[in-house]
């Protein structure tokens, strides 16, 4: 405490030497006099009687020292110090700098720019008021449909009256906030203008939810409770965001009518910069609508169907209220309402109702899908860049002490001179550490870059949105991190150098160039290699197995043919197309485009395989009981027009496939796949059989006419195929009683797979005109060849492989410096050595092999001990990659391989070198 | 720490005790002063070097066992004056305690002759 106190005041007095300095020198003269007026009474003349008085003070100059050293922080004034000679001596040796502050650049700046991401998916709430207040309904992400009366583990996606009753009963939520769970486009045209309809990101949104968030509007106003209400005025806000890129923050845009999905809405403000909803998402939204509206726009009116669970729910507990009984209240409110609808549940969620239950979770991050994503991969990429962190530390260490050897002499000089190895070391350490913070810095300028093309190959820019909400330049969170990671990082390459360097014999310098303690250095700098070569080897095989399996992932055969494959991705219902129109629409698609040159089959559907989405039914085999709560009855499915299969290359085994006799009047007819038949029809024929799905009221709907194939259509590569089946574009889901279609959104088909001749090309312009001369006002969402679509679904995996070979790469030039720079040391010491063994009759050749074996010994110890490295590696990454093999022989000889050449190019140089030393200048050098 | 150091660290606490004394009984003091009193008592201890109770005055302030300000001295010049806080008060305390059972026990060393102790 004491210590304390006194070191605070230390601080304090440091701050302001000048002032005390000018009270110590008036504290002195006030001795002086007192002294030598006491003198004068005394008798003594008065030039004697001052030269008494100081000569009684003592030595003025030594007690200032001493007074000084009290007062100040002797400490910090060293540190200062040594930062200076520090600075002089790096300046004095540029190239030495140069190198290891680039070399630390790229170890921290690879960390730093994957902390960076880890800090804004994983760590980073929403910027909104007090995030800790909000708690999310639900554990998991759920998109974004969920029909029925229970759920699975716990319910996380809600219908709006269950919404209403969960606002209206639980009193400790200032505000419960509902929003949409899916993220969907909107058309988008400024009333008034020609302009075609755009699609942006849009939500609805519960009245409440800016109030929940605490957020204010920038301009105008944000939305209200009476928004919210049916046959309110619609109203949207824009995000600050379109508001700004699109329209060039014109403020006359507030009040102004847009049609959003071909229905008017009223633009009344614009969102705070920065807030991009309720989610990290690649595209955050860029209007925001009220929940009432939702039946204006799409003739779904999910919010009139309270077995329709479409929305998550986030709310502000009020102060002080507990997040646990807040949860128990809300799941007797579950329970109330569950029972509120026994009539209309079905025998299943009967059977389910015990265990349905409901989880409150922290909310301060929003909905994080994002997070569940990608959080495995950040994880890894942690781990990869720390290893390469590590190995740059250790070449490091390495310049380090081939620099703390190069000044023995001088060490060993000052050390008889009376300078204490303490001081010494510390000397050594801040020259480390200046070398880190400098490396440090300049590895915050790579992570901005390097963060900004990952983001860039994570979440491709598309034109006219908004880009994922994640900033590339450092936040001080990211900073802070940096600036740790600099200090360990100087710490420790530097502390084994300078206790190295200064580990010397005073003598030394008076004996000359004596080798007799250079072993121990000698020996740390070989084992650096060693530990180099063995992180290299676990990342080279880290990053051959990936990019070996990603390899496979891509070139797998999906069941479906890639080459000469075109998709469009359209979207009809952007501008409400009249349902009834639609089939005619698809037939003069394919017939105009059809007729584009080099064109060989056109056929829409749904969704193309590996693209974006699927509808999952339930199955009702016809002949059988209706299935029960515990049996597995799910199959998913897409509505395809005629000549869909051949268009996609998905061969029939059997039957036919959709054709163009599949009328509205017609029977209805499915084709399935070789795991529907093998899961639902087992060993029955299948053709000619009937089925259903759940909810139809009968059994008998589709007569199955073909099967085909099994293809991949979701991205769930680890699972095997599932079953499938499909609809005729032309038929649509009449419930036999009411003729009401249950599945009106199936008939929105959303891509179009253009087949090309053989050697025929295809302009996007030629596409874009065929389209256009079918209806001009049709959204063209994107037109991408059906290999880049598929790609799309790796992304993730190919930037994982594509970092990790990097890092891999960087690694290995790494260690081959490493190794270059060890042998080259070795063979300069042992020039007399070698001089002597060619003097004796050894050839050349003899000596420079010996100088590679040397190389090659310590490459391989690196290699035993990091060959389990790589296995584990391999394992661990085998458990998150499906389709890798984590001993694959192939990668991990390629891998030994490479690390082998890169040696040998790497102590072929030095060995030369030694080979060609004349025998009798090396003796005569001694 | 070097030899001569050590020796300076034992002057330096030795010196300390004194002042905090010599602020005891005189109340508010300034350094000439306190460096009279201590050569009137301990004789030579100061004798020459009287600079060296500057860093002590300094350190004691550090600790907060003494506060000083200017002021005026006897003979109407300026000159600081220190004075003995109360937390100086309780470290003279203790530290006199300490001393005390410290002497005492040397005493006792000293005094004891061979062979008194079997």
């Amino acid at each position: 405490m004491k210590q304390l106190k006194r070191f605070v005041r230390r601080l304090t007095w440091w701050t302001r030497t000048g002032r005390d300095e000018e009270r110590l020198r008036a504290e002195i003269e006030a001795h002086i006099a007192l002294q030598t007026e006491d003198n004068l009474r005394a008798g003594l003349a008065p030039n004697e009687a001052r030269r008494q008085a100081v000569l009684k003070f003592g030595a003025v100059e030594a007690m200032k020292e001493d007074y000084r050293d009290q007062r100040g922080l002797p400490f910090a004034e060293a540190v200062l110090r040594d930062m200076r000679y520090a600075l002089r001596r790096l300046r004095r040796n540029p190239g030495f700098t140069v190198a290891v502050v680039l070399t630390l650049a790229l170890g921290i700046g690879a960390t730093t720019s994957i902390f960076t991401l880890v800090h804004a998916v994983l760590m980073k709430s929403l910027p909104v008021a007090d995030p800790s207040e909000l708690y999310r309904v639900g554990k998991e992400a759920r998109c974004c449909y969920f029909g029925g009366y229970s759920q699975e583990n716990e319910l996380s996606i809600f219908s709006y009256e269950l919404y209403k009753h969960f606002r209206d009963n639980t009193q400790s939520f200032a505000e419960l906030a509902a929003f949409q769970a899916s993220e969907s486009l909107m058309g988008v045209r400024r009333s008034g203008t020609t302009e075609a309809a755009q699609g942006y990101p849009g939500e609805f949104v519960s009245g409440n939810y800016f109030t929940m968030f605490g957020i204010r509007a920038y301009a105008g106003r944000l939305l209200t409770a009476r928004d919210d209400q049916p046959g309110a005025p619609p109203v949207a806000v824009m995000s600050y965001r379109l508001w700004q890129q699109r329209y060039g923050s014109d403020p006359s845009l507030i009040g102004a009518v847009f049609t959003l999905d071909n229905k008017p809405y009223t633009v009344v403000g614009i969102t705070p910069p920065g807030f991009y909803g309720d989610k990290l998402r690649a595209n955050p939204p860029d209007f925001f609508v009220p929940l009432a509206t939702e039946p204006l726009t799409g003739a779904a009116g999910d919010i009139n169907q309270p077995d329709q669970h479409w929305l998550d729910l986030i709310g502000r507990i009020r102060p002080g209220a507990k997040p646990a009984s807040i949860e128990a209240e809300m799941r007797v409110e579950l329970k109330q309402w569950l029972r509120s609808h026994w009539g209309e549940m079905s025998a299943n969620d009967r059977a389910k109702f015990p265990e349905q239950t409901l989880f409150l979770r922290p909310g301060g991050s929003g909905i994080t899908s994002m997070r569940e994503e990608y959080e495995h991969w950040l994880q890894i990429l942690m781990v990869v860049s720390a290893f390469v962190l590590l190995i740059v530390c250790a070449n490091v260490a390495n310049l380090m002490l081939v620099r703390g050897l190069e000044r023995r002499r001088e060490i060993s000089l000052s050390m008889a001179l009376g300078a204490q190895r303490r001081r010494l070391m510390s000397q050594a350490l801040t020259e480390s550490l200046s070398l880190a913070l400098a490396g440090g810095a300049a590895g915050v300028g790579i992570a901005f870059a390097g963060t900004g093309l990952i983001l860039h190959l994570v979440f491709p820019r598309v034109a006219g949105l908004a880009g994922v909400p994640i900033s590339a330049s450092p936040s001080p969170p990211v900073l802070l991190f940096a600036f740790g990671v600099s200090f360990i990082a100087g710490l420790g390459f530097g502390i084994a150098p300078a206790w190295m360097a200064t580990r010397v014999d005073p003598i030394e310098a008076l004996r000359g160039a004596s080798r007799s303690t250079t072993r121990t250095a000698s020996l740390a700098r070989k084992m650096l290699v060693v530990f180099q070569a063995a992180l290299s080897l676990a990342l080279l095989v880290a990053s051959g197995l990936l990019t070996a399996a990603l390899h496979n992932l891509q070139h797998q055969n999906f069941g479906f043919a890639r080459a000469r494959r075109t998709i469009i991705r359209i979207d009809a219902s952007l501008v409400a197309y009249p349902m009834g129109q639609l089939t005619t629409l698809y037939q003069r698609i394919q017939d105009s485009l059809s007729s584009v040159p080099g064109v060989s089959h056109v056929a829409i559907c749904q969704y193309s395989p590996l693209g974006v989405n699927n509808w999952g039914a339930s199955v009702w085999i016809d002949g059988r009981p209706a299935p029960g709560p515990n049996d597995d009855d799910s199959a998913s499915w897409d509505r395809v027009t005629a000549g869909y299969f051949k268009a996609i290359g998905t061969p029939l085994m059997a039957g036919r496939g959709i054709s163009r006799d599949d009328t509205a009047t017609s029977q209805h007819v499915a084709v399935i796949n070789e795991a529907f038949a093998h899961k639902f029809f087992n060993h029955e024929h299948p053709i000619g059989k009937y089925f259903a799905q759940i909810g139809m009221g009968t059994s008998h709907e589709y007569e199955v006419v073909g099967i085909v194939q099994d293809a991949r259509y979701f991205d769930d590569f680890s699972k095997p195929l599932g079953p499938m089946f499909f609809l005729p574009e032309a038929q649509h889901d009449l419930l036999p009683k009411t003729g009401m279609d249950i599945n009106p959104g199936s008939h929105n088909l959303h891509d179009i797979v253009i087949v090309t001749r053989q050697g025929a090309g295809i302009s996007g312009a030629r596409i874009r005109q065929a389209m256009a001369s079918v209806d001009a006002n049709l959204p063209i969402i994107s037109i991408q060849p059906l290999e880049v679509q598929v790609a799309g679904n790796f992304r993730q995996e190919r930037l994982i492989a594509q970092l990790t070979s990097s890092f891999g790469l960087l690694s290995l030039v790494l260690a081959s410096i490493g190794l270059y720079g060890v042998t080259a040391y070795n063979v300069g010491r042992r020039t007399t050595e070698m001089g002597v063994r060619l003097a004796l009759g050894a050839t050349p050749a003899q000596v420079a092999a010996l100088i590679v074996r040397g190389a090659f010994v310590l490459v391989g110890i690196g290699l035993v001990i990091g060959f389990p490295l790589a296995l584990v590696a391999g394992q661990f990454l085998g458990s998150q990659l499906y389709g890798l093999n984590p001993y694959d022989p192939v990668v991990i000889l390629l891998a030994v391989l490479t690390l082998g050449i890169t040696a040998l190019v790497a102590s072929i140089v030095p060995a030369l070198r030694a080979s060609l030393i004349s025998p009798s200048e090396a003796l005569r050098a001694e | 720490m070097g030899e001569k150091n050590r020796k300076k660290d034992v002057l330096q606490g030795t010196l300390a005790l004194m002042v905090l004394k010599t602020l005891d009984v005189l109340g508010p003091m300034h350094g000439y002063g306190i460096a009279r009193r201590i050569e009137q008592i301990s004789g030579d201890l100061l004798a020459v070097n009287q600079g060296t109770l500057y860093p002590v005055l300094l350190k004691l302030e550090q600790e907060g066992s003494v506060a000083s300000e200017w002021g005026a001295s006897e003979n109407n010049r300026r000159a600081r004056f220190y004075r003995l806080t109360r937390q100086g008060r309780k470290q003279l305390q203790a530290e006199k305690q300490d001393w005390d059972e410290t002497a005492a026990i040397i005493a006792r060393f000293f005094a004891v002759r061979a062979g008194d102790v079997k």
